[in-house]
């Protein structure tokens, strides 16, 4: 059931993100070849680094804006509507090895990406007109999708990596607008919170 | 007619061509064709082409070789008669030669090129139908171009928060249609083409901001027909290429505190969350046009405000900034929008300039002194003056403050000495004083500058002096416009007494004349001031001078004229060049110092016009005056009198002279021209013998004439019937006694003096003294009827004596007159001679007396004139034969009288009285012929 769950957010994300933004995890098998198109810079982690503090910069911003958009309850009632109460988010180990930060990492960013993904589609229909949140958000995701990127070219070229296991948040499509806003408002403050730990562990 | 029928056109059949070709003549198979080529199309029936090319759309590369072949199908041999060998190429309606053909088979043709040069060639293959008949089979276009270059220096730019553009450089030109495509990807993913666009095919731009701290690869891709080329990929992290939005709301804000520093604040652009920037931060005062810009080390890192130091108060400054990663990768922003804010005031920074002037009008005991100052530059006001304040100290106790908002102050003074301070005051303290020192009216100033020079220089009027060995508290410069139609209204600056060189800075003009006074001031007072005169810019003047004569002469002219006045000489007049020529002749250049006013043309031609004009020369050039003519007269000034006035002078000489010669010689010419004539009615003939004695006693006469020199006797000789003479004859007896004898009534006389002429002035001297005293009344007319000579008879002996008692006429009773008619007559008076001797010839009774004392004269005539001779010898043949050894002899001793002779003291007087009067030759007959025969001159025979 996992597995299909995660099938379909992983359809869901190919669909929903934005064109040439990033693409989703490609599920390899364990004994496949890893390649890239072009070598990885030597910088890469220090890239990664400044990826984690540009989102980590702007996820407050982000939150805001989006509890903001959302109108009342949401800006009075942050804690109760928006606390970071998200089921099945991937686990980061802080004190692992920098392949196992990595790979905690991808799985984290695979998961807020979707979750971005869902929320960017669901805030163009219940905010179209709200450019600054919109504008955030496909920031965020296209950082999202650079991180990604460069955590996927970092595991494929020093530790071989071609395939990591990755899960997805609900599917937000089928349920009311509170309930959009609402996960979406848990996810954004999930997503500020955990930014800012992975800060701390790069 | 060749149709030129591209690929894909329809062409026709050839039953209607078989048709025509038999009804038509030849000449007119081409225009049928035509004709049946567009009916067949007309009713829209598709026709297959008799033939094709290969290849149908050729792209060559310029430069290469290239072959197309024409393969002709068999249905439309059959119909036209044609095979492979009756096909011929065209390019551009031009035949291709045969030699580049080949015939692969009976129904394919080809055509070769080497080299293509053109860019668009139509290639068109062609058939000869029926062998004559012109017919287009199929054409192609062959594109000739060049594949595209590889794509160089590519390199990319990222706007934050906008897009990416990349731009290269894309090489030669191909000639054909090239695709620029920009490719990208991250390693793990290719992200959609950038396509150039066809006017831009050297960038392209990306419409999303690339995602930073993601390497990307980045090349371009050049294609088109003749082949596609790939650039060198460059890989790099977006981050460091960016360019940042500028930080924006700049805002200015001053200190109270310190009023030298103002305090920047902005926001930094959105990239700074992540990345750290420097900046560049730009000011300049509000009026400047250029910027200063703080060290960049002192704006290295991220920040959001920054304190400007080392400002002047009071002042406005502009302000901008921007920004780029601090790493140096990037680029700049562009510069924020401007900002500006105002320093905080501070004191006046330097006194006021302060100077006096004294009003001309004067009251009993006091001077009103108007003092003047000058507003202070903002940069020395360092805020805003609020007004002035005037302290003038008569005595050291004795002040007198004024407090004012103007820039000047009109006081009475007394004639005393003042000392006057002035400070200026704004809203943070007050200046120093500006301290003046108004003399006394006896002050005498002294002292001045010296060596004043003015000169202009970078578009200033630069004044320069040497300083006096008195120590100089400051000095004074004023300057104003000399004009002829304004006043001299000054404007004055002030500059210290270390300043030994500086600048006019007022708003001065071009071409205008500026006159300058540096005036020392001393502790005492004013030094004497100096003056000069500048120019900011010299120009040509604005008008020539007008020039005139101011005397014409025959070869010269004085030209005269004005000085320009002040207001059109536009600098100083240098020289001035005078222009002069004659109508047909070249033009003459004079140049003449500039302190002149009048020039002197000299070697002018008289009598011709000359044109004249003047220009007048500064630094910057010239300008001409009017033009002038005038003449040079025909003759020089006192040259008409020069010669009239002698003229005249000699004219009237010469007719003074010829007046007094003729008064001189009145009696002369009244002689010959009115000479005086014997009344006949007053003469008569008394008979007279040889030893009858006369009836006049001549006592003189005889003593002169005793010797009995005169032998010489006219004669007249009278028919012995003609005892009475005709009145007329009696008249020409006295005409002819007017001209040769004296005019005492002695007509005998006169034939004598006829023949003595000019010979004999001693012979005249006697007869002078004789006539002198031959006054008697009474003239005797003699006859002498010839008788023989020497031995011969003279056939009639009468002597026959006149005595007549005929006054003469009024000139003949005044003894001068008559003395010198007598002398007038001595050389001339032919005519009167003649008419003697006519006379004689009609007067028996003339006297023989006269021809005695006038013999030489006779002869001489005698041997002259011809006709004298000639009536001479009908008279008196006789008589001269007869007498003349005895003729000798009497002129001899006439003339050993004359000169020897023992004639009284009181005739000599008389001889020489006469002489001072008339000619010395001219030989007086004074004497009666019956007299000079009395004193024995003559004694008939």
């Amino acid at each position: 059931m996992k597995v299909l769950a995660a099938g379909i957010l992983s359809l869901l994300l190919v669909l929903h993100w934005k064109h040439g933004a990033g693409s989703p995890l490609p599920i390899t098998p364990d004994n496949a070849t890893c390649t890239t198109r072009h070598p990885c810079p030597s910088n890469l982690m220090t890239q990664i680094r400044n990826q984690l503090l540009q989102l980590n910069s702007s996820a407050s911003a982000l939150f805001i804006a989006y509890y903001t958009a959302q109108g009342e309850p949401f800006p009075s009632n942050v804690d109760k509507l928006c606390g970071p109460n998200v089921t099945d988010f991937p686990t980061f180990h802080a004190d692992g090895t920098e392949k196992d930060k990595l790979v905690d990492l991808y799985r984290i960013i695979a998961y807020l990406g979707a979750s971005l993904g869902n929320i960017t589609r669901d805030q163009k229909a219940l905010n179209p007109k709200d450019q600054n949140l919109h504008s955030k958000l496909s920031s965020t995701a296209d950082t999202m999708r650079g991180l990604l990127s460069n955590v996927l070219c970092r595991l494929c070229n020093k530790y071989h990596v071609s395939h990591v296991d990755v899960s997805y948040g609900p599917d937000t499509s089928g349920k009311d607008v509170f309930q959009k806003k609402k996960l979406g408002c848990q996810l954004l403050g999930k997503y500020k919170q955990v930014i800012a730990e992975l800060v701390q562990a790069f | 007619m060749t149709l030129n029928l591209r690929t894909k056109k329809i062409y026709p059949t050839g039953y209607f061509i078989k048709y025509l070709y038999k009804m038509l003549t030849l000449w007119t198979r081409i225009v049928q064709a035509s004709f049946i080529f567009l009916a067949t199309e007309s009713i829209g029936v598709l026709l297959d082409p008799c033939g094709h090319i290969s290849p149908e759309s050729p792209v060559v590369q310029l430069g290469s070789n290239f072959t197309a072949v024409c393969v002709l199908k068999e249905k439309c041999m059959d119909n036209f008669d044609v095979n492979a060998d009756n096909i011929f190429w065209k390019t551009n309606h031009a035949t291709v030669p045969k030699e580049q053909y080949t015939i692969i088979n009976r129904t394919a043709s080809s055509v070769s090129f080497t080299d293509i040069s053109s860019l668009n060639t139509q290639l068109t293959c062609n058939i000869y139908a029926f062998g004559q008949i012109e017919q287009n089979v199929y054409g192609i276009t062959i594109i000739s171009g060049l594949p595209p270059e590889k794509p160089k220096n590519l390199g990319c730019i990222v706007n934050e928060e906008k897009n990416m553009m990349c731009q290269w450089d894309p090489g030669r030109k191909t000639y054909l249609e090239t695709n620029y495509t920009l490719k990208s990807e991250w390693a793990t993913e290719k992200f959609a083409d950038c396509k150039a666009k066809r006017d831009t095919p050297n960038s392209c731009t990306l419409d999303y901001s690339p995602v930073y701290f993601v390497n990307i690869e980045v090349w371009v891709e050049a294609e088109n027909a003749l082949g596609k080329i790939t650039s060198d990929h460059i890989n790099f992290d977006p981050i460091d290429k960016v360019k940042p939005n500028p930080p924006h709301n700049l805002s200015v804000r001053n200190s109270e505190e310190l009023s030298s520093i103002l305090k920047l604040a902005w926001i930094n652009p959105s990239i700074k969350t992540f990345i750290g920037l420097k900046y560049n931060i730009q000011y300049r005062t509000k009026d400047a046009s250029t910027w200063s810009q703080i060290p960049p080390e002192d704006t290295s890192s991220t920040r959001s405000s920054f304190t400007v130091q080392d400002l002047k108060p009071f002042t406005e400054y502009v302000f901008r900034i921007r920004c780029m990663k601090n790493d140096g990768k990037g680029f700049w922003s562009d510069w924020s929008e401007e900002a500006s804010g105002i320093t905080y005031e501070a004191k006046p920074s330097k006194e006021p300039s302060f100077w006096y002037k004294i009003e001309p009008s004067h009251t009993h005991g006091y001077r009103p002194v108007k003092l003047i100052w000058k507003t202070l530059p903002p940069f020395e006001a360092n805020g805003k003056i609020l007004d002035y304040e005037v302290t003038l100290t008569r005595w050291k106790s004795h002040f007198q403050n004024y407090r004012v908002n103007d820039t000047k102050l009109t006081v009475n003074l007394t004639n005393d000495r003042y000392i006057a301070t002035l400070t200026a005051r704004n809203l943070v303290g007050r200046s120093d004083a500006s301290v003046l020192t108004i003399p006394a009216c006896d002050f005498q100033a002294a002292h001045p500058v010296t060596n004043l020079k003015a000169f202009p220089k970078d578009n200033k009027l630069w004044v320069e002096w040497t300083a006096s060995n008195e120590s100089v508290n400051k000095y004074i410069l004023e300057w104003c416009v000399l004009s002829d139609k304004s006043p001299c209204i000054p404007d004055w600056q002030q500059e210290d007494g270390t300043i030994h060189l500086t600048y006019l800075r007022g708003n001065l003009m071009e071409s205008k004349c500026y006159l300058i006074t540096v005036t020392p001031v001393y502790d005492d007072g004013p030094g004497s001031p100096e003056s000069i005169r500048a120019y900011l810019k010299q120009a040509a003047p604005s008008k020539g001078p007008t020039v005139r004569t101011k005397k014409v002469g025959k070869n010269e002219a004085v030209l005269e004229w004005d000085q320009l006045p002040v207001d059109v000489q536009n600098g100083f007049i240098r020289n001035y060049t005078i222009l002069y020529k004659t109508a047909l002749g070249n033009e003459t250049a004079v140049n003449v110092n500039s302190s002149h006013t009048e020039y002197t043309l000299s070697s002018l031609t008289s009598d011709t016009l000359y044109m004249v004009r003047m220009a007048a020369y500064t630094d910057e050039g010239g300008m001409y005056g009017p033009d002038f003519t005038f003449t040079t007269p025909k003759f020089a000034q006192g040259e008409i009198e020069a010669i009239v006035v002698p003229v005249c002078l000699g004219f009237l000489l010469t007719t003074l002279l010829g007046v007094l010669f003729c008064f001189n010689k009145r009696d002369l010419i009244k002689k010959h021209i009115w000479p005086n004539v014997p009344d006949p009615s007053k003469s008569h003939i008394a008979q007279w013998s040889p030893h009858t004695p006369p009836r006049h006693n001549f006592n003189s006469k005889d003593q002169m004439y005793s010797d009995g020199n005169f032998t010489d006797v006219s004669v007249v000789e009278i028919e012995v019937n003609d005892k009475k003479p005709l009145p007329e004859d009696l008249k020409s007896t006295d005409l002819f006694k007017k001209e040769k004898s004296s005019t005492e009534g002695h007509s005998s006389g006169i034939g004598g003096s006829s023949c003595m002429s000019s010979s004999r002035p001693s012979i005249s001297s006697s007869d002078e003294n004789e006539s002198g005293q031959n006054t008697s009344s009474t003239v005797q007319y003699s006859t002498v009827v010839h008788s023989g000579y020497r031995h011969q008879v003279p056939s009639v002996q009468v002597f026959s004596r006149s005595e007549s008692t005929q006054p003469l006429l009024d000139s003949e009773e005044r003894p001068e007159d008559l003395q010198l008619v007598d002398n007038v007559d001595s050389g001339d008076g032919i005519l009167p001679r003649q008419q003697y001797f006519k006379q004689n010839c009609s007067q028996p009774e003339t006297s023989q007396d006269i021809s005695h004392f006038e013999r030489p004269k006779h002869v001489s005539s005698v041997s002259e004139e011809g006709f004298v001779r000639l009536k001479q010898q009908q008279i008196s043949d006789h008589i001269s034969q007869s007498y003349g050894s005895g003729q000798m002899k009497m002129f001899q001793e006439i003339s050993t009288a004359d000169d020897f002779g023992p004639g009284t003291e009181g005739e000599v007087e008389r001889f020489e009285t006469v002489g001072m009067e008339t000619a010395i030759d001219e030989g007086m007959p004074k004497s009666y012929l019956p007299q000079t025969v009395r004193q024995g001159g003559y004694v008939p025979q």
